[in-house]
């Protein structure tokens, strides 16, 4: 009969067992590992293709843009016609959320600057945060919202029903008469509802310095005016170009390149609309940027 | 009929990696009409887009009096198309324009007249052709599919195109319409001596409408004839086309 086994036996064969377990699970592990940096490359070239695919597309419309902008036989009336439905057409909500916010800017500011003896500052703070900064942002949001979303699932429904194959095999140029007069009625558009939304905050700020404690228009007014410089309006007019761009130039691409169906009139408009809210936020972001370079540094 | 007007050799489309188009081969002739008769998804539109250049082709040549689509400059392209018309099969009509906006588009941006007169007298002439005169004022939404589709067909003529590609003109439209489309596009083949690709499921427009037929399976031109030669075809590909309601 064997006698018992040493342990250093046990311990030798507990190595080893060890040793083989540690293997395995460290193949295992480099498998996984192996198999999750494949799956990770492959995943990451066809972001990077689709990236690359979008960038080329944008580019690729943003020059056909351009091309067709300074092509022979501008279509004036067209423009007009948009200009009339962009412009005409938000001078309602512009007006209204103009208005309001000057008006509640000035009631929610009241009390604070009170309480420092300053509310006499408070038509040139309504005046300068409304013009530098507020009107045009919330403009140029209400427009993505509106302008943007709206020649979005015009151009995709446009699309989807051929209409802009029948336009194109006619000999005509879709680009040239839907998107460059839409984008130029934005460009021109944008800024002018920007300028009459920075008047009526003003008003309304009037409205709200009266209900809160009272004080004459012509005060009011110079006021306001004394404390605006050059560089509070240039800017922001500036700035509103490029908003202006982006919301005619998103809109139209995304309804031109919407040719799946009708679901996609949709997600054209829907698409729309985040990507020009957000392109106006990044380029409001850069705008501060330049300006505080160019004028208060 | 023998001046070649379209001549279509060796093409071949793929879409997300499906071949549509393996070997597409014919030609048109001058003042025919050539019917494409197929299945849905064999490639017949994409064939007509290829055609008037809305689709660029992988393989293969489209040849247009004998110039080659693709080699064409935008200029020449353009050129191309104002004698070249198309009807979509929805009638693809400017949805926001009335119906003398829709006519007056191709006057006014392709062929530049400024003259008002000509451009209403020529809008009359083609409303007339279609027999809808009374329709000028009225938006697309106003009116029914065989209407739109007429009025398709009266912006197509309307810049007097020597070549008409017809893609499906009698889908969705009821017998009585189907018929009046049908003989509308035999009136234009002799008013204007035009030579047509006509795309079709319509067995009865295929035999009013067609000269010569020319049947697509699978990508590829499997049979070519007359109504009449090709329905005596005993072909399984062939047949069921012609005698589909008479069979057991």
């Amino acid at each position: 009969m064997p006698g018992p086994i040493p342990n250093s036996h046990i311990s030798g064969v507990f190595v080893i067992v060890f040793a083989i377990l540690t293997k395995i699970s460290f193949w295992n592990n480099f498998y996984q590992f192996s198999d999750r940096l494949i799956y990770m490359k492959t995943k990451a070239f066809r972001t990077l293709k689709s990236v690359l695919y979008q960038v080329g597309e944008q580019a690729g419309f943003l020059g056909l843009v351009f091309k067709n902008s300074v092509k022979k036989g501008f279509e004036w009336n067209e423009l007009a016609h948009q200009c009339y439905l962009i412009g005409y057409k938000s001078f309602p909500i512009v007006t209204l959320t103009g208005f309001v916010l000057g008006f509640v800017l000035t009631l929610q500011s009241e009390p604070s600057m009170k309480a420092f003896g300053a509310e006499s500052l408070v038509p040139g703070m309504v005046a300068i945060s409304a013009i530098r900064e507020i009107c045009p942002v919330i403009v140029a949001l209400i427009c993505a919202g509106k302008i943007s979303s709206g020649i979005g699932a015009e151009l995709g429904s446009m699309s989807v029903t051929e209409q802009i194959d029948a336009m194109e095999v006619s000999g005509a140029s879709p680009v040239q008469y839907l998107v460059v007069t839409r984008i130029s009625a934005c460009i021109l558009m944008v800024p002018l509802l920007t300028s009459l939304a920075d008047a009526v905050a003003l008003l309304g700020g009037y409205m709200g310095t009266t209900i809160a404690g009272g004080m004459s228009f012509p005060l009011y007014f110079r006021k306001a005016m004394s404390s605006l410089a050059f560089s509070d309006l240039v800017p922001a007019v500036i700035k509103t170009i490029f908003f202006g761009f982006v919301i005619g130039y998103v809109g139209c691409f995304k309804g031109y390149h919407s040719n799946r169906g009708t679901e996609s009139v949709g997600r054209a408009a829907n698409s729309a609309v985040v990507t020009a809210s957000v392109w106006i936020i990044v380029i409001d972001a850069i705008a501060v940027q330049i300006t505080n370079a160019l004028y208060y540094n | 009929m023998n001046h070649k007007v379209i001549e279509i050799a060796g093409l071949k489309k793929t879409f997300d990696g499906k071949q549509i188009l393996k070997n597409i081969n014919f030609s048109v002739f001058e003042n025919e009409n050539l019917v494409l008769l197929g299945r849905s998804g064999e490639g017949k539109s994409v064939t007509i887009k290829c055609i008037i250049g809305l689709l660029e082709q992988d393989e293969g040549s489209v040849k247009i009096y004998g110039e080659e689509v693709l080699d064409m400059n935008q200029s020449r392209l353009k050129e191309m198309r104002t004698k070249t018309g198309f009807l979509f099969q929805g009638a693809a009509l400017y949805d926001s324009m009335t119906v003398r906006e829709n006519l007056a588009f191709p006057l006014t941006r392709v062929l530049k007249i400024r003259n008002r007169q000509d451009v209403e007298k020529r809008i009359i002439e083609a409303l007339d052709a279609v027999g809808l005169s009374d329709a000028i004022n009225k938006m697309p939404s106003d009116l029914s599919g065989g209407m739109r589709k007429r009025i398709g067909l009266a912006r197509t003529i309307i810049v007097k195109p020597k070549i008409i590609l017809f893609d499906e003109p009698t889908t969705g439209l009821d017998p009585i319409s189907s018929r009046e489309i049908c003989d509308l596009i035999m009136e234009i083949k002799r008013k204007y001596r035009t030579s047509s690709i006509i795309i079709t499921h319509d067995m009865e427009c295929a035999r009013i409408t067609a000269d010569r037929i020319i049947v697509i399976h699978e990508g590829e031109c499997i049979a070519e004839g007359t109504f009449e030669e090709l329905e005596k075809s005993t072909d399984p590909q062939i047949h069921p086309f012609f005698n589909w309601m008479g069979d057991p």
